[in-house]
């Protein structure tokens, strides 16, 4: 299939995660399980032959949401309640979740009330990372959503079943990753937005699907020539539930920007680790809910021993980047806790940053393009300088 | 009959409860003594939330509620300093207002031990007195603010404060055998917080280095179970009509069952049951004119307790329980063993005003809406407290439906007073007041 | 080479012009006020330079455009960021300044420069009409009082009262609820502009209290905000002469170096012309200090010129 064909497959499907699920229940006859960010393993859904999909904050005005959640709820929280207000989330027969964020709890729980004839599971992850019982209780956990998996599809879910399905996500999220490597050296010609659409959509497709179309992509992208280019080179970080509206990153590359790393959701966090494929499959998931907040630590778990701030420092150095934009989703507790930590670390080591604050509502974008540019310039005479 | 139409300078004022005074004194003695924990030569713990505080008296720490010291500033009205340095720091205002207080004290306080080691701080400034901690023990039902503030305030303690995490799960109650107090979920949670607090006792044990007076700690707990019964007790009479005491008084009375040593905190919910027991048997009202009885749901709005005291009774509103004062604070001392109270503790950490999913929450306040017979509810919609702001919808779709009482939402928050919008209050509590004095006339009619 | 560039801050409320000369004086300034983004308000402001300084657009030789509609100005060569240009003026009118205040019409800033005056950190509240100027128009309304007064107004405060929203609109409430209660108007405005301090702090806070500290754009005119803010920061304030015009002068200023790069061939001054025209006759000259005169060739080293020969000079060979 061409390269661009490729994207418009994937586009197409980021932009409509549930009328691409209508129509995959119509084409298969099968269940849909939706879940919340972050920690999740579409593998349990998977293997349980049921399509597991991420679900995404709509581009929809808050409408009805505000009637079960305020106003100063983060995006993702309120468009969850708005879609499940207004009918949208009849697709999904169960959602699944296991993070416990305050706000996606409060969502949570509105949404059971809403979906009457959804059925809305929960176990609750250990969020303290480095705790002697951090794994035990993480196989728990595991092992009673794959419990609640097993009685809502009616079938038990095999080991064996288990491990071809991490094998296909694995063999996905390696294929995303290489085209991150890709990127960081240029030659991949993979802007931010047809990153986002790439990730985006593993999140909501068949994931056989996915993974042969992102093969094909993977080739393309192979044989493509680095373009030399004068643009700065940043990393963007944040979004730890929803994706970046496209319009922004274009905004950001349109200044003269190339992204070349980034830590989203929607990007890296959602690729960074693959989970063991040998032993006991539960054993296996728990390692990988660890593993994943080393790999790329995130400020909405608790882990004394591993610095996100560090982690920033060492990922602009690796990808050479020149500065880092962080796109804060507003509201968003845990990013708000962390930050200062961030700002205070990257100020010492004289990189620059700029801090943008993102809505679920649409945002000033000429506003926010005076700050990238005065970014721009900040970061272009501190290259001169240097 | 127009209830708006009051002079804004009226004089009538919340009949508050005259032992509460000794809730006052209680607490500044309390906060002289931590502030004198250092010279002491005490260790000292740092921790929000559930209340451990009873393990760490008995092991001769001194404890500091972090919660208790940010609205003890605010009620002061000396949060500002705090607020501000936190904001310097990078603190955003739209984090909870509580950790944003108490993450400015500590960064004054680093500040001080660092590069500022010289300036010496003025000592009426209570942001800089705050002795720094020993340790850190987060052990924070439903919040996930709670666990990462902590983890937060170890990192400006520059990680090299031991910290221990207890993991208090959400009771989701989705099971058919769930219900409060009871269940497969239920018991399961329960063991798997009591084993955790078990190897809590450890984590003392090697900062103090000494073994754990166990007897002790069950001494406190049969003083704290006993504290509990009482109050309980006396909260109860306010289903009299009208009811001695409010929601305010129960306010006050929080820090005494929450968070103050132990000896003394049963006299003096001995002394509140006295005194509500004899405003019972005289007819005395915590409001002049008790005309309308309210819930209030949502936590409180620590710059604002007598403002809203007042408010309320210039309305002739009692307010006469609360989410936060009825269903929190060692709530269920029936479920406390002295002699093995570990369970029980853990119990009632998990009992949270938050911590149960909407089903059994909502049941919960409809039981109390029910019990002291309210016209209608007050919900404080806290700007930076999301863990109480989360079901409020349902909690007020579920009273007009179910009870049939008309409900008002106004905004504030917990410590930060700027967010309080003091016109939504009036017009809506007046608005709904009238509506209420509307059907009663209708209902008479 | 043009003699003059100038700078235009196309900003939300008010446009204003810089010109300079080719040394980096201000020839001529000016201040228009106009609707939100309007054409018309720019095009006055320019032609009002323009005519204080007795020149044409002709004669700039290069335009810098800034501010909110700095991608509209047809007659700009260039835009730079309001940040920019807000930091460069500030630092041109107050050398050594390390930190600059911007509180305008619609927006605030605060602004960290490094030692070479570039831009270190910013932080903006571009989101909210609380604590710009805006505030201040809408409670100026709301009492009933003249915008140019209020600062004046506000200085007499007595009793230290508090407006503690931090929306703009729940603030005026609160105005309004105070004057209800009897409070003075110089007492309400002192507490208005407190709040201003206030939402100010938030912002330096972000980037860091560094000085010697600068302010500028509209509000820096009104003394009670500056003297709050001088209070809130516990830093001693510079106040430019004419801190509106900072952006604008900012972006004069970037223009003449953008121009004097591009043109450094043209751009020799009188004595370093001489020096280079002296150095060429004195490689080209056959006879020391023959310029092409040998009659009035001067000796370098004696600095006067030899006298005329009674007698013909010795024929020499002119060859080239």
């Amino acid at each position: 299939m061409e390269r661009q064909a490729i994207i418009d497959r994937f586009a197409h499907a980021a932009r409509d995660p549930l009328g691409y699920a209508k129509a995959w229940k119509e084409r298969t006859g099968r269940k849909i399980i939706g879940s919340f960010p972050m920690n999740f393993p579409g593998e349990l859904a998977h293997a349980a032959d049921a399509l597991p999909m991420i679900l995404q904050e709509s581009e929809d005005q808050i409408t009805l949401g505000h009637g079960l959640l305020f106003p100063f709820y983060c995006g993702y929280t309120r468009s969850m309640v708005d879609q499940a207000a207004r009918g949208n989330f009849d697709v999904l027969d169960a959602i699944m979740f296991g993070d416990h964020c305050v706000q996606l709890l409060g969502a949570a729980d509105a949404i059971r009330m809403q979906l009457t004839n959804t059925r809305v599971i929960f176990f609750q992850l250990i969020s303290s990372m480095c705790d002697p019982w951090t794994q035990g209780r993480s196989e728990e956990s595991f092992s009673k959503l794959k419990a609640e998996l097993e009685d809502f599809i009616g079938a038990p879910v095999s080991d064996n079943a288990l491990h071809a399905s991490i094998r296909l996500f694995n063999r996905n999220r390696g294929l995303i990753r290489r085209l991150y490597d890709m990127r960081k050296t240029g030659a991949a010609p993979l802007g931010s937005v047809e990153m986002q659409h790439v990730v985006k959509s593993s999140m909501i497709m068949d994931k056989a699907e996915h993974t042969e179309l992102l093969e094909q992509l993977v080739r393309h992208d192979e044989q493509a020539r680095p373009v030399p280019t004068r643009n700065v080179r940043l990393h963007l970080s944040g979004h730890f539930c929803q994706a970046p509206k496209p319009e922004v990153l274009e905004m950001i590359e349109g200044c003269g920007v190339t992204v070349v790393g980034d830590d989203l959701y929607h990007g890296f966090r959602y690729i960074s680790t693959d989970v063991p494929e040998t032993g006991d499959p539960i054993k296996a998931l728990a390692r990988w809910y660890m593993d994943r907040n080393t790999g790329a630590p995130c400020p909405t778990r608790v882990q004394n021993n591993v610095d996100w701030d560090a982690y920033l420092l060492k990922a602009m150095r690796e990808e050479r980047a020149q500065g880092m934009i962080v796109l804060m989703a507003k509201f968003c507790e845990p990013h708000m806790y962390y930050y200062p930590e961030v700002k205070e670390a990257f100020e010492k080591a004289g990189m620059p940053h700029l801090l943008i604050e993102t809505e679920h509502e649409s945002m000033a974008l000429e506003s926010l393009k005076t700050r990238v540019e005065t970014f721009v310039e900040v970061v272009k005479h501190q290259k001169v300088a240097a | 009959m127009n209830i708006a139409v009051k002079s804004p300078f009226e004089e009538k004022k919340a009949n508050k409860l005259q032992s509460t005074r000794i809730a006052g004194k209680l607490v500044n003695d309390y906060w002289e003594m931590v502030w004198r924990a250092k010279d002491e030569g005490k260790l000292v713990c740092w921790y929000e939330g559930s209340a451990i505080n009873p393990f760490l008296e008995a092991a001769d720490i001194c404890w500091v509620h972090g919660e208790a010291y940010s609205a003890m500033l605010a009620a002061r009205h000396q949060e500002g300093t705090a607020q501000r340095v936190a904001e310097e720091r990078g603190y955003m205002r739209e984090l909870c207002s509580y950790a944003r207080t108490h993450l400015g004290c500590a960064v004054s306080n680093q500040r001080l031990r660092g590069d500022n080691a010289a300036a010496a701080p003025d000592e009426d400034d209570l942001t800089w007195k705050l002795p720094p901690p020993d340790m850190i023990i987060s052990a924070y039902a439903y919040c996930s603010t709670g666990q990462q503030w902590d983890e937060m305030t170890s990192r400006v303690f520059g990680k090299k404060i031991p910290i221990f995490n207890v993991s208090l799960p959400w009771i989701w109650g989705a099971k058919p055998d769930a219900g409060y107090l009871r269940g497969q979920e239920w018991e399961e949670t329960s063991t798997y917080v009591e084993r955790q607090l078990y190897d809590m006792v450890k984590f003392i044990e090697e900062r103090t280095g000494k073994p754990y007076p166990w007897d002790r700690l069950h001494a406190l707990m049969a003083d704290i179970k006993r504290a509990s019964e009482l109050r309980l007790e006396a909260m109860e009479l306010c289903t009299a009509q009208p009811a001695p005491a409010s929601f305010f008084d129960w306010v006050v009375s929080i820090a005494p069952i929450n968070n103050l040593p132990v000896p003394g905190v049963k006299q003096y919910f001995e002394t509140v049951l006295a005194e509500v027991r004899q405003r019972v048997k005289d007819g005395e009202g915590a409001v002049p004119e008790e005309k309308y009885r309210l819930f209030f749901d949502g936590i409180m709005n620590w710059n604002k307790v007598g403002w809203l005291a007042n408010k309320f009774a210039r309305w002739d509103a009692a307010v006469v329980a609360g989410r936060y004062t009825h269903m929190a604070f060692w709530q269920e001392p029936g479920l406390i063993d002295p002699e093995k109270p570990v369970r029980g503790m853990a119990q009632n950490y998990l009992i949270c005003p938050n911590n149960h999913a909407a089903p059994i929450l909502i049941d919960l306040i409809m039981g109390l809406c029910r019990k002291f017979k309210v016209d209608g509810m007050v919900i404080h919609a806290s700007r930076t407290c999301r863990a109480f702001t989360n079901p409020q919808f349902m909690i007020a779709d579920t009273a007009h439906k179910q009870l049939g009482i008309p409900t008002s939402m106004f905004e504030g928050d917990v410590t930060d007073e700027s967010f309080y919008k003091d016109e939504l209050l009036n017009s809506r509590v007046e608005a709904m007041l009238e509506a209420i004095e509307h059907r009663r006339m209708a209902a008479a009619a | 080479m043009k003699k003059h560039v100038m700078g235009v801050d196309f900003g939300s409320t008010t446009a204003k012009t810089v010109i300079l000369d080719l040394q980096g004086n201000i020839v001529a300034h000016s201040v228009a006020h106009m609707g939100a983004v309007s054409g018309n308000g720019v095009k006055q402001s320019m032609a009002k330079a323009l005519e204080m300084a007795g020149l044409t657009q002709a004669d700039i030789g290069r335009t810098v455009s800034t501010g909110y509609g700095r991608r509209m100005l047809d007659e700009a060569d260039k835009s730079y960021t309001e940040i920019t240009c807000h930091a460069r003026g500030a630092v041109a009118m107050v050398p050594g300044a390390r930190l600059v205040i911007d509180i305008g019409g619609q927006d605030s800033k605060v602004i960290s420069v490094d030692s070479n005056g570039l831009v270190s950190q910013f932080a903006m509240n571009d989101r909210c009409a609380a604590g710009t100027g805006k505030f201040l128009e809408v409670l100026a309304r709301a009492m009933e009082i003249d915008l140019e007064d209020m600062g004046d107004t506000a200085l007499r405060a007595k009793e230290k009262l508090k407006i503690s929203s931090m929306c703009a609109t729940f603030a005026e409430t609160e105005v309004i609820s105070l004057l209800a209660e009897g409070h003075p108007k110089t007492d309400v405005l002192g507490a208005v502009h407190k709040a201003i301090a206030t939402r100010t702090l938030g912002l330096v806070g972000r980037v860091g209290k560094k000085g010697p500290v600068v302010m500028t754009g509209g509000v820096a005119k009104n003394p009670a905000a500056v003297h709050y803010i001088k209070e809130e920061l516990q830093m001693p304030l510079t106040l430019p002469d004419n801190p509106q015009i900072a952006g604008a002068l900012g972006a004069a200023l970037i223009g003449l170096d953008d121009y004097k790069a591009e043109n450094k061939r043209l751009l020799i001054s009188g004595d370093e012309d001489m020096a280079h025209e002296e150095q060429m006759a004195a490689d080209k000259a056959c006879i020391p200090g023959c310029r092409g005169v040998p009659e009035l060739a001067t000796n370098p080293h004696e600095k006067q010129p030899v006298k005329a020969r009674t007698s013909p000079a010795p024929e020499v060979a002119h060859s080239h």
